[in-house]
């Protein structure tokens, strides 16, 4: 074997199929297998528009511009190419913008905002918007010239910026006297230490305070405090409330029966001193409960239980 | 007026010496091209002479260039890189490491590489044979020097050319890749975007061109060189040095005309 023919021959054959190898990926990558998409963008201006202006989507060149025209009713129409992998962002709802920067070459601008949206088909027409910057320039020159006036005026001497710049001045002097921020605020270190002192009666009155609540805490809520007498005196209440409902109900039936026998008084003259007795046990039964809410309760100030 | 004459005089000798040897080179060339074009020159001999001068030229350097394309392709790539990042121009690096690597100085080192290694051995080799009379004696033992010492010299040079660059173009375009994106997959799309903007039919086409055009310049500009050495010996490193520097000047020249063609 030859070794020097050897080694040629493997140095060929390593070229050849890298060099083979290369230009498969270059042909795949140019979109040499794939099928072109076309797109025909109508304009109201080609301005800026050249063969070779980059198609671009969120900022990445998916197509380019093929060629220009004019259609027979002197519109223009722009085509452009697209490889098949890329057509997939073309949708129906997409807007085509034609972007002409200040800085770097026209590029036609792809806004599809639902990609759920169905595909373009090859070959259709849509409608290319112009943004042009330079247009708009000159409404913005105003606009930034008034707002320049604006600030001239506002930063003249002895203009408002001026008074407010030095009235912030004197205060933020005043803040770094011994009482800082409030002697900022109020004017003179006198009426900042009124305010410091008036701060310091008041924290000893919250610590008095303190203590008083701690004590009021004590005699409501203890063992035998007020809180627990009270609860004891409304269920006596509620006992008195019952024996006098009772005895009500009692002088109810009697008065029920007082109206029968008032019918035939001369034979109920027993009866009706057993029901005056019977009232008025019921009537003191009554006062003394009303009495003892009283004492109790601060209720109205008329404890008589007037007879019927 | 006497001075005026003289410098017009010596200024005209240049130029028709310019036109001598760029007559002489073309003939030269011409000559070769009619004998590629003769059925009679392939055979197995030549074929054998061709396969030893591409072995010499690029197989015998392989390593040290790949080597060497390897440090220049990293050293430049990390500037650039690094530059784009400072200016913040960093989506513009990757094509700009191809454009300036691949098109540009990986195959123009490569010229120079060969050029020094196999174009000096070129130009001594035949200005020695000229002067020892060995052309015309092989001339008489029916081995016409054309078919069996320069034309292969001038196919084996523009073969090893575009290999050499190629395969060192090919390891820049690899090493561009690592640098910028790491060992992952992520960049492959953007990266593939890259080259197929640049790599369109009329760039590759060009770039071969110009490899085959240096590696042509880098064998045919020697061989011519030492064929017009006088017959004397110590005429011998003269030649060698006015081949050489033609070598020089065509290189960078086809380096400024194919710019000037892509750009301009």
């Amino acid at each position: 074997m030859n070794k020097l023919h050897f080694k040629v021959g493997l140095f060929t054959a390593a070229s050849l199929l890298l060099a083979g190898i290369f230009v498969v990926y270059l042909l795949h990558a140019r979109g040499f297998f794939e099928k072109t998409f076309h797109l025909q963008l109508a304009a109201a201006s080609a301005d800026g528009v050249a063969p070779g202006v980059p198609v671009v989507f969120s900022g990445i060149e998916i197509g380019r511009v093929t060629t220009l025209g004019l259609n027979d009713d002197g519109g223009i129409i722009i085509r452009a190419e697209f490889l098949e992998r890329n057509a997939k962002w073309l949708k129906e709802t997409s807007t085509f913008t034609l972007d002409k920067p200040f800085v770097g070459g026209a590029k036609i601008r792809v806004d599809s905002p639902d990609l759920d949206a169905p595909a373009l088909p090859d070959n259709s027409t849509m409608l290319l918007l112009t943004s042009d910057i330079s247009k708009e320039i000159p409404a913005l020159v105003e606009r930034v010239k008034a707002i320049l006036a604006n600030v001239e005026h506002l930063t003249r001497k002895d203009g408002e910026i001026n008074a407010t710049l030095a009235n912030v001045q004197t205060v933020t002097g005043r803040m770094t006297g011994e009482y800082g921020m409030l002697e900022g605020v109020l004017g003179s270190p006198e009426k900042a230490r009124a305010v410091t002192d008036s701060l310091d009666k008041t924290r000893a009155l919250i610590t008095k305070l303190d203590a008083m609540t701690a004590k009021t805490d004590q005699w409501l809520f203890a063992q035998d405090g007020m809180a627990e007498q009270t609860r004891a005196s409304l269920a006596q209440v509620r006992l008195m409330l019952d024996d006098a409902q009772s005895s009500l109900k009692k002088a109810d039936a009697l008065m029920a029966n007082a109206v029968e026998i008032s019918a035939d008084v001369k034979e109920g003259t027993q009866d009706i001193v057993k029901l005056r007795a019977e009232i008025d046990d019921a009537v003191r039964k009554a006062n003394a409960l009303v009495n003892e809410i009283n004492k109790k309760w601060p209720f109205a100030r008329d404890p008589e239980v007037k007879l019927p | 007026m006497n001075f005026l004459a003289a410098s017009i005089e010596s200024l005209g000798a240049k130029v028709v010496g310019w036109f001598t040897v760029a007559y002489g080179m073309f003939a030269f060339l011409a000559k070769a091209g009619m004998l590629l074009l003769d059925r009679t020159t392939w055979n197995r001999a030549t074929f054998d002479v061709v396969i030893k001068q591409v072995y010499f030229t690029a197989v015998q350097i392989l390593h040290v260039f790949l080597a060497y394309a390897l440090v220049i392709s990293w050293l430049i790539i990390t500037i650039i890189l690094s530059t784009a990042r400072d200016f913040g121009l960093t989506e513009f690096a990757s094509e700009m490491t191809i454009r300036v690597l691949v098109l540009e100085l990986l195959p123009f080192l490569t010229a120079l590489f060969i050029a020094l290694r196999s174009g000096s051995a070129i130009n001594t080799e035949v200005a020695l044979m000229q002067v020892n009379n060995e052309l015309d004696a092989l001339a008489h033992c029916k081995v016409p020097p054309m078919q069996f010492e320069f034309l292969p010299r001038l196919i084996g040079g523009v073969i090893s050319v575009v290999t050499l660059a190629g395969l060192a173009g090919l390891i820049a375009l690899l090493q561009g890749y690592l640098s910028i994106y790491g060992i992952s997959a992520a960049g492959f799309e953007p990266y593939t975007r890259t080259i197929a903007k640049i790599f369109d039919f009329q760039i590759m086409a060009g770039l071969i061109a110009k490899c085959a055009l240096f590696g042509l310049a880098v064998t045919l500009i020697p061989v011519t060189a030492g064929l017009e050495t006088p017959k004397k010996l110590f005429m011998v490193p003269v030649s060698v040095l006015r081949g050489m520097m033609r070598v020089f000047f065509a290189i960078v020249a086809i380096e400024v005309v194919s710019l000037a063609l892509k750009y301009i």
